[in-house]
């Protein structure tokens, strides 16, 4: 009754301190108590099944990502492409091209030879069988068939033939897969003799290796390739006796928007070109662009007005040659 | 072919060959004799081997269509 209340309210107690991330038992527990069993669970999720790894892709895809982002088919002058399917196998196409082709040369100068042709072709797509025939003007047929023997061997045909002689190729490849590996064998016009083995190492990596033998030439060489996969990047390495290493990254950084880029090294010439580049598959339109070591910037621009049809437009911008190519075209059909 | 002329050329200083240089000349000589023929026949039969197969696969399409431009 005399004790003056002191102003200062006592403090409440404090809080029971809740420590996250702490041990739930306490430091000198650990050495007692046994693990906890989730660690182990979460380890067996991600145990790989050595005995049953994916297919891995075909020894001459291993680039394809790269491949599509980065070298679009960039033409000069005016295309037009017209498919008119007969069936839902059958179809004939009908392709006009006016423009410039460019020559291969020796020399630093781009030879550029005005061509105008016109290709019928024949389409034939079956799951089991595909037949496809480009016939030219000038009586040039460009001839690929894709048969599966037996459900994993599969043969398949590429031919180039024209009217002048010895200027036809050929070559024959059969494929056979099995369940984590794919192996091919080729055989080519000049006696060229090829293999290649591919083979998936984990279930994000595979490796690969080829050979080849080349008759008339005498010339032989040995190639390792290697691909590493995931959901969201692909990257490649290839190395070749012919003295070339080429490696490429594509990141998949959205659906819509794919980044692509590429090295190549050639000893023999010792040559080396490094590109980069990029990859929008938006709704309406497929727009692909790169840029060169070289200094050469590239685009190429797929646009669907309509179901069915798609406006091209190609341009490449080499400033040091002073070689500029723009093109326009249509697509109708598939 | 300049490897068959030398061998030629040799079967006619020996005055002879043996049977078995005989026949692997003969099967060089009809194996690129085939491949000729089987080009030409591959260059102007190719296109109208598919049209074929499309033309008899299912659902048949008219020869109307194959010829009309739409």
């Amino acid at each position: 009754m005399g004790s003056a209340a002191s102003a200062a309210v006592p403090p409440p107690p404090p809080p029971a301190q809740v420590q996250a991330g702490s041990l739930p038992y306490g430091p000198g527990l650990a050495g007692i108590l046994p693990p906890k069993p989730e660690g182990e669970e979460k380890k067996e999720e991600k145990k790989v099944d050595y005995l049953n790894l994916p297919c891995p892709v075909p020894f001459e895809e291993i680039q394809r990502e790269a491949l599509m982002s980065l070298k679009p088919e960039l033409f000069e002058g005016l295309r037009f492409d017209f498919t008119k399917p007969l069936n839902q196998k059958f179809s004939l196409s009908h392709s006009v091209f006016m423009g410039s082709l460019e020559v291969p040369s020796q020399s630093t100068e781009t030879i550029k030879v005005p061509t105008a042709h016109y290709e019928f072709g024949a389409n034939f797509l079956d799951p089991k069988l595909m037949l496809i025939g480009r016939v030219m003007t000038d009586g040039r047929l460009n001839a690929r068939v894709k048969c599966d023997l037996t459900e994993n061997l599969t043969l398949k045909v590429n031919a180039q033939l024209t009217q002048e002689p010895h200027y036809s190729q050929g070559m024959f490849n059969f494929d056979y897969t099995g369940s984590d590996y794919r192996t091919q064998f080729q055989i080519g016009n000049n006696a060229f003799y090829g293999a290649n083995y591919i083979q998936s190492v984990t279930p994000y990596l595979s490796m690969g290796a080829e050979i080849f033998w080349l008759g008339h030439q005498r010339k032989s060489g040995i190639g390792f390739a290697s691909r590493y996969n995931t959901d969201k990047m692909v990257g490649t390495l290839q190395v070749a006796s012919t003295g070339i290493v080429a490696l490429s990254y594509v990141q998949k950084v959205s659906e819509k928007v794919a980044l692509a880029s590429d090295f190549m090294y050639n000893h023999m010439s010792k040559d080396v070109t490094a590109s980069f580049g990029y990859d929008y598959l938006l709704r309406q339109c497929r727009l692909r662009g790169k840029i060169d070591s070289n200094g050469v910037v590239a685009a190429y621009l797929e646009e669907r007005l309509n179901m069915g049809v798609n406006f091209l437009l190609s341009a490449e911008i080499d400033h040091c040659k002073k070689n500029y190519k723009f093109g326009f075209g249509m697509t109708v059909g598939e | 072919m300049a490897s068959g002329a030398a061998e030629k050329g040799k079967a006619l200083v020996d005055g002879s060959e043996s049977a078995a240089e005989s026949a692997a000349r003969w099967a060089r000589e009809w194996s690129t004799w085939a491949m000729k023929k089987a080009k030409v026949v591959a260059h102007y039969g190719f296109i109208p081997f598919v049209i074929l197969v499309g033309m008899n696969s299912e659902p048949k399409p008219r020869l109307a269509q194959l010829l009309s431009p739409i």
